[in-house]
């Protein structure tokens, strides 16, 4: 499907050297962020990075400390609001009401009414496949069924800033599809769209532009093939449990490994050719490595050498 | 109508629809007023025999009818903020609060169905009060000035409540500790506010706090307009209506401008 990705493109939102710290501590420092019309940004890093503050940010839930967002060109407020679809990480239906219901009471929070509210629910309904349980309650809904809600709830009033908090997050691979599948139809009709995720697979297949946070702190930015192109061809996960600061410094030494990371049960190697590496690992150290992954190299990691493999332990790396 | 009222008519219609498909929430409302003027209205005059003047011919059950009135106003304002708090921990109120509309809309259009909830809900029991054998309502100044005045009554308190809903949501995070407050301080209050017992013939330390309660000119004004056969004793429609009116117009004034805090 081909983006409305202009050569010039036109600003949906800006943060500009943004700072926002929370009672507890955690937050924000010094984050710059540009969102174009058509695009899919997705922010990726562990919890706690400050992805959800930043889109917090974006949607005017929060003022920054220090620094400035815009929306649009222009501070936020109640009419700036009227262009942003929020997507919570959590689903927020209302168990006592059917989707229809759902659907009709936030439409007309957004201005919308009669005929063209209808026309505009039952079409996003169908649109996510789940136009046949219209009239059900929530309660009935599954998660996934629930997150499908949640999207066409933000994409009612036809936004041109969408926000989404990790929208795909355990869901099975029918309903992250159906979302992803909207998503990209929204950019495709100009709007601007950030993803909040820990998912570096979904990153690299669906978005334009990845921004990576670690600390509140923005580490990297740029396309996907951006981010990957300095990576060695090949990715090799070694269980070794007892790998040593000598062992490491040794393998660094190595020409064709570019970088040795150490993970929680073993070490993430990047290297130029698994077929020549491995079978030299374990002719060295074959006795103390319990156990191998390959895979070719790819955004998770990029992640992994900005934000550490032990810092993504846990997250949901795919 | 405005954007804001029509976002806030829907958040009402939406509350309205939520209270009628909970049933349990519809019934205990209720069911527990109805049940202390049958248990215990019974129970204390037959077993009792209260000699209060203000006590008509000793028939407590007629006299515990208008507090149970507020009774069920303020069992109907719990269930109805309890309702704030699901919709905050499901996420929902965000979802709304991610609309054009600023947090005081959003709370006005929840607080609108909070009112109108409790009302209905006090008129309910104010009409078996009248049709159930037994309860004699006096209506010193006629059943329609009487009505008129119990309608007036109830709005006020739900309004008050609804704003005390509004304050406790700034400063209460959670449920659990809404329901404690609810349980420690609003419940003790409802004892002392002179619906169970007058508050002429009690120690003068309870009397005090009694005075100092708001609930008790909303009884007050609920025993002169629908029970009593004189205004003797009690603190009279014009300082009830005062300051049932200022507490209420302030409290829930007060409660939509600190509305943006609680989230």
């Amino acid at each position: 499907m081909l983006r409305a990705v202009s050569d010039t493109p036109i600003l949906a939102a800006e943060i500009s050297n943004a700072s926002f710290a929370w009672p507890g501590g955690r937050g924000v420092e010094d984050v710059s962020l540009q969102v174009a019309r058509g695009q899919i940004v997705t922010l990726l890093g562990p919890n706690g990075a400050g992805k959800s503050t930043v889109l917090k940010l974006l949607s005017g839930e929060i003022n920054p400390d220090r620094g400035s967002v815009h929306v649009r060109g222009r501070p936020h407020s109640p009419e700036v609001r009227r262009g942003i679809g929020l997507v919570l990480q959590e689903p927020s239906t209302d168990d006592l009401m059917t989707l229809e219901e759902t659907l009709t009471l936030h439409g007309r929070l957004f201005g919308l009414r009669g005929a063209a509210l209808r026309e505009r629910s039952a079409a996003l309904l169908d649109a996510l496949q789940i136009g046949d349980r219209a009239t059900d309650r929530c309660e009935t809904l599954s998660g996934g069924l629930r997150r499908r809600l949640d999207l066409a709830r933000a994409l009612l009033h036809e936004p041109e800033l969408l926000l989404l908090d990790e929208p795909t997050l355990a869901l099975d691979p029918d309903s992250s599809a159906a979302i992803w599948s909207a998503l990209r139809e929204r950019a495709a009709a100009g709007a601007a769209i950030v993803v909040c995720s820990n998912d570096t697979s979904e990153a690299e297949s669906n978005a334009d532009r990845v921004v990576i946070i670690n600390g509140g702190r923005i580490q990297a930015e740029g396309t996907p093939s951006q981010l990957t192109a300095n990576l060695r061809r090949d990715a090799l996960e070694l269980e070794w449990p007892d790998a040593s600061d000598t062992d490491i410094a040794a393998l660094q030494a190595w020409n064709e490994i570019g970088s040795v990371l150490r993970s929680a049960d073993g070490l993430h190697l990047n290297v130029d050719g698994a077929v020549e590496t491995v079978p030299r690992l374990f002719q060295q150290y074959g006795a103390r490595i319990s156990g191998i992954r390959i895979r070719e190299s790819s955004l998770r990691d990029a992640w992994f050498q900005i934000v550490g493999v032990a810092m993504s332990d846990g997250e949901e790396v795919s | 109508m405005s954007g804001a009222l029509l976002a806030a008519w829907a958040l009402l219609a939406r509350d309205l629809r939520a209270v009628v498909r909970s049933r349990s929430q519809l019934y205990s409302s209720l069911l527990m007023p109805l049940m202390l003027l049958a248990v215990l209205g019974t129970g204390v005059s037959s077993g009792l025999a209260p000699t209060s003047p203000r006590i008509i011919d000793g028939d407590y059950t007629s006299y515990l009818a208008p507090g149970m009135i507020a009774m069920t106003a303020l069992f109907s304002s719990t269930f109805s903020s309890a309702g704030l708090y699901r919709d905050r921990e499901s996420g929902l109120l965000r979802a709304l609060l991610a609309s054009p509309h600023g947090a005081p809309t959003i709370m006005f259009g929840k607080a609108l169905a909070a009112i109108l909830i409790g009302t209905v809900q006090a008129l309910i029991v104010l009409v078996l009060a009248v049709v159930i054998p037994g309860i004699d309502l006096a209506w010193q100044f006629g059943w329609l000035g009487g009505a008129a005045t119990v309608v007036a009554t109830v709005l006020l308190l739900n309004v008050m409540l609804s704003g005390l809903s509004l304050l406790l949501a700034v400063r209460i995070k959670t449920m659990q500790g809404f329901h404690l407050i609810m349980n420690l301080a609003l419940f003790p209050l409802f004892f002392l506010s002179g619906a169970f017992f007058p508050l002429d013939q009690v120690p003068a330390w309870l009397e005090i706090i009694g005075y100092i309660n708001p609930l008790t000119y909303a009884v007050d004004l609920l025993h002169y307009a629908s029970y009593a056969d004189s205004p003797d004793g009690l603190i009279g429609p014009l300082i009830d209506t005062l300051v049932l009116g200022v507490l209420a117009v302030g409290m829930f004034a007060i409660g939509l401008r600190r509305a943006p805090r609680a989230f």
